[in-house]
């Protein structure tokens, strides 16, 4: 037991150094689906059916495909269709990361400005906001709170899913750990990995019910 | 206002031709003809589901009506045949004029996560691009005449509801609107809240401010308004000082309205 737990305190910086890479693309992947969930809710909302049927669109397919299948196809299949499609394996990651997270947070975000109460918009419309003002200004900060909950399940389940790209060899927490364990023909090393991802959501479940406070403030 | 309307003694700020608006089946308003001057109070009285507040809706956009036609301060602004507008005006244009006319809606529909202050500095900064000092300075003055002087930081989930209704009062008489419309202002308020607000309202009135006061309140209708308008079933039944419509009503269906609420 001794020598195990010795071990497991040699492979912690080449799993540390691994988390980053997990972390890196859980960030970076959510924040850039939170821009483009926002536009694709929009979309939805929107009366003029140019925009709310291909965002729609979007929706269903990106959350209608297994995950592993869309990052096999940005990784492996575009670049048969052009080389100038190949990509990193951290690229292709974030790429495929991003839109695919960006269809659940619009469905997200659109049910929360969809809960606003309609008198918001009125109120906005009548005192001569436009519908962009009153959206940007009224509508959406308020729905703030209301995304949070979801929105920190969602990046929970993205910060596990990232486990993912360790098939196409991208060097993340899940793929370090698998490369130390067949290398030691031992699976101790998949415990340390699992604390260090329960530390990692317990750390962001905090974060994130801190900013549910903040944002609560008014009520 | 325009200084070549100055001028003139006698103007209507709002005047609607043979309003009609169709919800699906159902017609909740039918032909309202209404004329409503410069300085003019009127209250708009009736019992429930009889088109009053989908007219008063109708006269800021907030509906869009089927049929009729929309003037303010003389100038068309909405024609509909059967639905299609007639009028050809840029929407910015429609924006700007729609901006005369300040509304208060029964359930307040203050902004929550913006204190007193900023709920009505918002449109004063957002839309007449105003320096947020100057709003401030006067988002306090209004707050103040309203009787809020010691809430301007409160978020609206710490005032009474009589308290979020004068804040939005005051939020659309930041905008300087000519006339204001009230939807129903007292409606959801507690019985002893309902005279702040009134008061409020009273006040304005006398201060010379143009009023369409959609009410259930018998009381401001009989002492501060200049004019009475009976709807029932979406149509006007009866029009009249207060005086002639309280003491002798001659719409049948006016006189069991009167009967049934006093």
């Amino acid at each position: 037991m001794k020598e195990s737990l010795d071990q497991i305190f040699l492979w912690m910086p080449v799993l540390i150094e691994a988390t980053g890479t997990t972390l890196t693309l859980t960030i970076t992947s959510v924040c850039t689906a939170l821009v483009l969930g926002v536009f694709l809710a929009l979309g939805k909302i929107s009366k003029n059916p140019l925009i709310s049927k291909p965002a729609t669109a979007y929706v269903f397919f990106f959350r209608g495909t297994p995950l592993l299948l869309q990052l096999f196809i940005v990784y492996f299949g575009l670049p048969l269709i052009d080389d100038s499609f190949t990509m990193g394996r951290f690229t292709a990651a974030y790429v495929t990361f991003s839109l695919n997270i960006a269809a659940y947070l619009a469905e997200i975000i659109r049910a929360a400005i969809q809960s606003i109460d309609k008198g918001q918009l009125e109120a906005a419309r009548s005192l001569g906001l436009s519908y962009g003002q009153a959206m940007r200004l009224v509508i959406i900060p308020q729905s703030y709170r209301r995304m949070i909950p979801p929105v920190c399940n969602e990046f929970i389940m993205v910060l596990k899913d990232t486990a993912l790209v360790s098939i196409i060899a991208l060097n993340d927490l899940t793929f370090q750990a698998r490369m130390i364990s067949s290398n030691r023909a031992s699976a101790l090393v998949f415990i340390p990995t699992l604390a260090i991802y329960l530390v990692l959501t317990g750390v962001f479940t905090y974060v994130f019910n801190r900013l549910e406070k903040k944002y609560s403030l008014y009520e | 206002m325009n200084d070549e309307e100055e001028g003139q003694d006698i103007m209507s700020v709002i005047k609607t031709v043979d309003i009609c608006k169709t919800f699906a089946i159902v017609e909740a308003v039918k032909n309202v003809s209404l004329t409503v001057d410069l300085g003019e109070v009127v209250a708009i009285i009736g019992p429930s589901g009889s088109g009053k507040s989908t007219f008063l809706r109708c006269i800021n956009g907030l509906e869009t009506i089927s049929d009729g036609e929309i003037y303010i301060d003389d100038e068309l602004i909405e024609k509909r045949v059967n639905g299609h507008q007639h009028v050809h005006m840029s929407r910015e244009r429609r924006a700007q004029i729609l901006l005369r006319t300040g509304m208060v809606f029964q359930r307040f529909n203050l902004f929550p996560h913006k204190t007193a202050k900023e709920n009505v500095m918002l449109a004063p900064i957002h839309v007449k691009k105003m320096p947020e000092q100057q709003a401030s300075k006067i988002a306090e003055e209004i707050l103040a005449k309203v009787g809020l002087a010691d809430k301007f930081d409160e978020f609206p989930s710490k005032l009474s509801g009589g308290q979020q209704q004068r804040v939005a009062i005051a939020r659309a008489l930041a905008m300087e609107p000519e006339i204001m419309l009230f939807d129903e202002p007292t409606s959801s308020l507690d019985p002893e809240l309902v005279g702040d607000v009134l008061e409020v309202m009273v006040d304005l009135a006398k201060s010379g401010m143009t009023m369409l006061v959609v009410t259930h309140e018998m009381g401001f209708a009989r002492e501060a308004a200049d004019r009475v308008i009976f709807m029932v079933e979406g149509e006007i039944g009866e029009t009249g000082t207060p005086d002639e419509f309280f003491t002798n009503p001659q719409n049948p269906r006016a006189r069991q309205f009167l009967k049934s609420i006093l």
